[in-house]
């Protein structure tokens, strides 16, 4: 009995333990913990840029994903080239090199190619067209989106591999961008579901109810990382996606259904991609006949996506 | 790319360790012993009363546009009256789209990009030069076609299957189906005399809501006679379809077990890769210990398993991409067997290449060989392929040093010798980190350069290996795990790649490794975000 309650007082003085040791931690680094935090909560794409480089970082390492060697480097060098460029043409402030960071983890996550000069044709492609296909200051292509789809279609020596990402692996990054949403709070996750539900449904539909496949069929097909990439970081993107909310919302259900056109009808690889890179012009059309805010990233110590 | 190959090439020669590569490399080819021929990925229906189930299968798959050219062989092993083989389709098939070609062809591809061993000789520290022979394995090709044709349309009204076209081929019969439901299909048939495995139900409505149809094939046994050949050889079928996929789920018949699958594809463009599945490449470049050369089929096996286990059995892999283009000089390097010659290539049906006058051929070509143990549950879905523009190459090849030999004394001796001392045990860690094998008898390796004799490697059922096993194969009627009928006794060499042994009729073991990389590296961002986010202000 007595032992008993030895093993609940010593359950029950693990937060307080917690609290005593973590109070013993040196002062220098509870000092780069806290500009740690500072710098994170200093901007909401900090955390983004966190959770890609993560994404990427694991999957390079665990899933051996075929890189060119030096891919990173002409990425984000071009990427970093290109931006500031942009910055000076466009009397930007600095900070908008963020960005330029964010699509070239977007980029490397999703782009392949065997020749550096394409790699690096894909970063140009990517931060330039947030320089040039611009209405009313709002670039309606998402970045490394235009970057992909442009440079294949340009050069036809790049490519995008689905199936790079496993099935093991899939629930690890569900873990990892749920956990984005959940901590960042991220806004505009109703054009997330509006495309997945409805690119899910028709699927279902498709695979369960009409050709009667069995239902792990339909499960491989949902469990892709490079799915939850796009659903997640690339679709929600709130610069370059209608602002009008029950607009975007029809507009997310549209980009599904012509997804589940290209991949059902047309067996087009990574029809996600190329759905929201066919239907992307429509958003400067879109946000005349539906006035609502801009959306500007902005550095308060508020809400950490927010419009104004 | 075919520049970094000729860097590691460039680098291996002027590499500052005691090895030298000889004027001639004496390469080895090896090859699959199993030269019975191999099915395709759709399902035997034998008219016996007992189902047959096929455990290997090897695919040539030439692509080009919407254009897809499939050769398919038979591996049936029993009386031929009562093989048949149904194999679905996405389009009714023409006359002119299917032929019988030569076995040949497989044998050819698999000896020129199956995994490879290559031996060095380290020069001697004492200045003496051995001399080395380069050996290299010719293969010989030879190509055959025949044609006849036949064809009725039949519409059978009581099962809504409908016979679309009906054609003899060499010594096949050959029924094109297409059906309404999958319960008509399966009754036409049983009714007609065959028996479809278990399995092999559940996937029939799926095919048929997508529109496929059913090549079902018999063997004319008057064709053969007249025809004198005693074996079955491969069907090849054309079509133009945007699916690029192999339809694998109609092969798991069974159910238990694995089935092993190499597909050769042949492009213009690029590397194949799978769209719904990892496509990994295998170990490569890793130097072994000198042994190994005798076991190399045993070693193969062991470290395509151990591969398995550690990336998923979920997954596809690599094992050859080289661009065999006309214009390429270097077409292998180094060459196991003969790259596809021109006669091949037409055969596997590549019609995009133009003849030379010196017999070789102009068009661009890449060859990719892909290599999957698939069985019910870790692949509920058909392959479907994507051809990358890709055109950087890539080979399985396993590297054997061999010491110097010692002539008399000199002061350089005993340095090289504790190098390559080292050297080897390094070797031997590799091979138990690719094998899984217990490298612990193995302790006189290191030191013993001349006249070692190693211990057998592990044997998963039968404990030891030997250099050669005489394996016998017998039917049993209640066991239907068998991969052939009737009792059969093959001598299979343990220095040679058996691609039967990739496939298990045992329960499948599921490997699903858990991505420890993976779940910290999540798990630990997350962790770390939260806490940051927590200590926010405002």
């Amino acid at each position: 009995m007595s032992e008993f309650y030895g093993i609940r007082a010593r359950i029950a003085s693990i937060p307080c333990f917690l609290k005593t040791s973590t109070m013993q931690i040196s002062p220098q680094l509870r000092q780069k913990w806290q500009m740690v935090v500072g710098l994170l909560n200093s901007d909401a794409r900090h955390y983004q840029l966190l959770f890609l480089s993560t994404f990427f970082l694991t999957g390079m390492l665990s899933l051996h994903w075929n890189l060119i060697p030096y891919q990173l480097l002409f990425t984000f060098g071009t990427a970093v080239c290109t931006q500031l460029i942009l910055i000076k043409i466009l009397k930007l402030p600095i900070t908008a090199l963020k960005s330029a960071f964010i699509s070239s983890f977007s980029l490397s996550l999703l782009f392949r190619s065997d020749m550096w000069w394409v790699v690096m044709l894909a970063a140009f492609l990517t931060i330039a067209s947030k320089g040039i296909f611009k209405v009313n200051g709002k670039h309606f292509f998402n970045p490394a989106n235009f970057g992909i789809c442009a440079t294949i279609l340009l050069t036809n020596q790049g490519w995008i591999s689905p199936g790079q990402w496993g099935s093991a692996g899939y629930w690890w990054f569900l873990i990892g961008m749920l956990g984005f949403i959940v901590i960042t709070s991220a806004h505009r996750m109703e054009t997330a579901f509006a495309f997945l539900a409805t690119y899910a449904l028709l699927f279902g539909y498709r695979i369960l109810v009409y050709q009667h496949w069995p239902s792990d069929f339909f499960f491989h097909q949902f469990t892709n990382g490079g799915l939850l990439l796009f659903t997640f970081f690339m679709i929600t993107d709130p610069a370059s996606t209608p602002s009008h909310k029950s607009a975007r919302i029809v507009w997310a259900m549209v980009v599904g259904i012509l997804a589940f056109y290209l991949q059902a009808y047309l067996w087009v690889t990574a029809a996600p991609i190329w759905a929201l890179f066919f239907l992307s012009p429509l958003t400067p059309a879109i946000d005349y006949f539906f006035k609502a805010e801009k959306f500007a990233w902005k550095q308060t110590s508020a809400n950490v996506l927010q419009t104004i | 790319m075919y520049f970094k190959l000729s860097k590691k090439t460039y680098k291996s020669f002027t590499m500052k360790n005691y090895r030298k590569i000889s004027t001639a490399m004496f390469v080895m080819a090896l090859t699959l012993v199993s030269l019975n021929a191999y099915s395709f990925c759709g399902f035997y229906v034998s008219q016996q009363s007992k189902p047959i189930f096929n455990k290997t299968s090897q695919v040539i798959l030439v692509r080009d546009g919407d254009r897809s050219v499939i050769t398919m062989s038979s591996d049936f092993k029993g009386d031929v009256k009562d093989f048949a083989m149904v194999v679905p389709v996405p389009v009714v098939l023409q006359k002119s789209d299917i032929k019988v070609v030569n076995r040949q062809m497989f044998d050819d591809f698999d000896a020129y990009s199956a995994p490879r061993l290559v031996e060095y000789y380290d020069p001697s520290p004492c200045n003496q030069v051995r001399e080395d022979v380069y050996e290299k394995v010719n293969a010989s090709m030879s190509a055959a076609k025949e044609e006849t044709e036949n064809d009725v349309v039949k519409k059978d009204s009581k099962y809504k299957v409908t016979v679309e076209a009906k054609y003899t081929v060499g010594e096949y019969d050959i029924l094109i189906l297409s059906a309404k439901e999958s319960g008509g299909l399966k009754h036409w048939l049983t009714d007609n005399g065959y028996q479809i495995p278990e399995g092999a139900e559940e996937v029939l409505q799926p095919y048929i809501q997508s529109n496929m149809k059913f090549f079902v094939v018999k063997v004319n046994i008057e064709e053969q006679k007249a025809n004198g050949t005693e074996i079955l050889r491969p069907l090849q079928i054309s079509f133009n379809s945007p699916k690029f996929m192999l339809p694998i789920r109609l092969g798991m018949a069974n159910g238990k077990g694995s089935q092993d699958l190499i597909v050769y594809t042949i492009t213009k463009n690029g590397r194949v890769e799978t769209t719904n599945y990892r496509t990994i490449k295998m170990p490569t470049d890793r130097e072994i210990p000198e042994f190994v050369q005798q076991y190399f089929g045993k070693f193969y096996v062991d470290l395509y398993k151990k591969n398995l286990a550690k990336e998923g059995s979920d997954n596809v892999f690599m094992e050859y991409a080289w661009d065999i283009s006309g214009q390429m000089p270097v077409k292998c390097d180094p060459c196991a067997g003969n790259p596809p010659m021109l006669n091949g290539l037409f055969e596997a049906g590549v019609n995009w290449i133009t003849p030379t006058n010196w017999g070789g051929y102009m068009g661009s070509v890449f060859f990719t060989r892909l290599h999957v143990t698939y069985n019910r549950e870790d692949f509920p879905q058909d392959l479907v392929f994507q051809e990358t523009p890709d055109r950087s190459n890539f080979q399985c090849r396993y590297i054997i040093n061999h010491p110097a030999q010692q002539y008399g004394q000199c002061p350089d001796w005993k340095m090289y010798y504790d190098k390559k001392k080292a050297s080897r045990r390094k070797e031997i860690k590799e091979l138990s980190a690719l094998t899984g094998w217990n490298t612990e008898r193995y302790w006189e390796y290191p030191t013993k350069f001349m006249g070692y004799a190693a211990p057998l490697p592990p044997d998963d059922e039968t404990g030891y290996v030997t250099p050669k096993q005489r394996k016998i194969i017998t039917s049993d009627s209640s066991d239907i795990n068998q991969s052939t009928v009737g009792s059969i006794e093959e001598e299979i060499s343990n220095s040679k790649i058996n691609q039967s042994a990739f496939a298990t009729t045992r329960t499948t073991e599921h490997k699903k490794p858990f991505d420890w990389g993976l779940g910290f590296g999540m798990v630990a961002i997350v962790t770390l975000a939260s806490l940051a986010r927590m200590q926010k202000k405002g």
